[in-house]
């Protein structure tokens, strides 16, 4: 589903945010991005959606390599990539529902259409009942799901996680991984950054393990460390 | 296709709302450019009109009596031939062309436009001088025609021009340059509006851009925004002219007779044409000041 061959990419001559990464991940699987602040995993997940490009390397996402993808077939790209950010990105006027259903509006799905999904993906992270609140009538977590229901509202093959629980208590945090774990199961293969100890020791899944730019440990089944 | 329209008049509509005042000031300047735009082009026109008489480089005019005979229109004919060496060419512009040209020069004043007939009108022969032939020495060949039976008189064009286009030319010209500088403006008010529109929205934007929204989904609501700033303001400048038109109209047709006055009027229809030459700029403004504003403040 994605592959990375001898990536480089740095922010200017002295910042080489990662360097010459390489590696696979299947479809379906479960992927922690793991290292110290600065180590370069959001970049990393930046350039699985061509938010950013490397200057060396190639980025294989379901099957092309989208590192001179021409613009224009960008969004087509991401319309398979959901994307959660630790700020949750939301758009504070809109209601819960009009945030997800936003994400179907915008790439021009019919409106019977999102009339039907939006409530049936609001229903599947818990906030059935919620759908006319504001973003700031809802706790952090809550607020968390209403970007993985928009994330995934589309039924995207990869969903990128930058730090996803890092504005959350650990309790609340445990619930939108399991969330994530729900969404995984489906065949949703999820790549997501973490600097959460105990999240990547409790799930036991791939770890990927970044320093100044260099992967130094890839481990099925892993740990923080 | 229906929820795509509905959302772009939503966006537009919503944008509208949020940047009023940005919005206000750019269709103003719009509007106010526009119209003297359109200003300049009508008092062209009516210039125009007022010249109506000398088009196609006429310098001499050989008025004839209504009553004048064949024979002594003949006679005058001859006469301009002969002359071949000053009079490179000659129109004859009989009662019903006179006429239809009265409609321009009494166009102000339908009073004394109505008092002409095909019996009262005077018919013309309209010259035009040879390269090499000045007003002065048009002025002495005309002595061999100016005293033929059934001439009216000879005008020459210079006494009648020359104030006229100068004039012409003057407000004609400044106005122009007025009306583009505040184009420039208004295109640049247009720009910056939709900078800040799509400033105080770069958070949907952002998000429209990770969930997949093409770049043409994400710039038609905020062009469709600057085109309507250049087409209200087209509008507004319309009217605009419209009710300077009439009231100048209507200020002409109570000046005093002879003012010379009487043609700088626009009654034929020319004021749509305007209207619609607006419109097409106020429109081409807003869709260059959106359009550059959309392409280049989008990538965030
Ligand atoms: N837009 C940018 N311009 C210049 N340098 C950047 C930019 N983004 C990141 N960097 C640098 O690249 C390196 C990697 O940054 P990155 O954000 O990928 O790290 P990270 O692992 O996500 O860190 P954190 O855990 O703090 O989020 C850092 O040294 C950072 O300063
Ligand atoms: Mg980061």
């Amino acid at each position: 589903m994605i592959r990375l061959e001898n990536v480089t990419k740095s922010y200017s001559s002295e910042v080489v945010a990662v360097r010459d990464a390489s590696f696979d991940v299947a479809k379906g699987e479960f992927v922690f991005l793991v290292g110290p602040s600065g180590s370069g995993k959001s970049t990393l997940l930046r350039m699985l959606n061509r938010q950013d490009r490397p200057e060396r390397g190639a980025v294989w996402v379901a099957g092309r390599n989208i590192v001179d993808m021409p613009a224009g077939r960008v969004p087509h790209l991401r319309r398979n990539i959901g994307n959660i950010f630790q700020d949750y990105k939301l758009l504070l006027e809109k209601s819960v529902f009009e945030n997800v259903a936003f994400a179907q509006e915008v790439i021009g799905r019919p409106t019977h259409v999102i009339k039907q999904q939006v409530p049936a993906v609001l229903d599947l992270v818990g906030l059935a009942g919620k759908e006319d609140r504001l973003p700031h009538q809802l706790s952090g977590g809550e607020q968390q799901r209403v970007s993985v229901a928009r994330a995934f509202v589309n039924r995207p093959l990869i969903l990128l996680a930058d730090e996803p629980t890092g504005n959350l208590d650990p309790a609340t945090g445990e619930g939108i991984m399991r969330l994530l774990d729900r969404i995984n199961k489906t065949g949703t293969t999820v790549v997501m950054a973490t600097h959460d100890q105990r999240i990547v020791n409790t799930m036991r899944k791939r770890v990927i393990q970044l320093d100044r730019g260099v992967i130094v440990r890839d481990q099925a089944r892993g740990v923080y460390e | 296709m229906l929820s795509r329209l509905r959302y772009i008049l939503r966006e537009t509509g919503d944008s509208f709302r949020r940047n009023a005042t940005l919005t206000v000031a750019s269709i103003i300047t719009a509007a106010i450019s526009l119209l003297g735009v359109g200003l300049t082009l009508l008092s062209q026109h009516a210039f125009d009109n007022l010249l109506a008489r000398w088009e196609g480089g006429v310098e001499m005019i050989v008025f004839m009596n209504p009553t004048a005979t064949p024979d002594q229109l003949q006679l005058v004919s001859d006469a301009l031939t002969a002359q071949d060496q000053f009079i490179e060419s000659y129109t004859y512009c009989d009662e019903k062309c006179s006429l239809e040209e009265a409609d321009r020069i009494f166009a102000g004043e339908p009073g004394v436009r109505d008092l002409l007939t095909e019996d009262t009108i005077l018919t013309q022969f309209k010259a035009v001088p040879t390269e090499n032939t000045d007003v002065e020495l048009l002025r002495q060949v005309s002595d061999a025609f100016s005293e033929l039976p059934g001439v009216y008189d000879v005008s020459f064009a210079e006494d009648q021009i020359s104030l006229i286009t100068q004039l012409q030319s003057f407000f004609g010209f400044r106005l122009l340059l007025l009306s583009i500088f505040l184009l420039l403006a208004a295109i640049l008010l247009i720009w910056n509006t939709i900078r800040t529109a799509i400033f105080a929205r770069r958070r949907e934007i952002e998000v429209m851009k990770l969930v997949g929204a093409t770049d043409w989904f994400i710039r038609v609501p905020f062009m469709l925004e600057g085109l309507l700033h250049g087409i209200v303001g087209a509008g507004l400048a319309s009217i605009g002219l419209w009710a300077w038109n009439s009231q100048w109209t209507t200020g002409v047709q109570n000046f005093p007779d002879n003012s010379g006055f009487s043609a700088l009027v626009v009654v034929d229809g020319y004021d749509q044409t305007v209207m619609l030459i607006m419109l097409a700029i106020g429109a081409l403004a807003g869709a260059i000041g959106s359009g550059i504003a959309a392409s280049r403040f989008l990538d965030i």
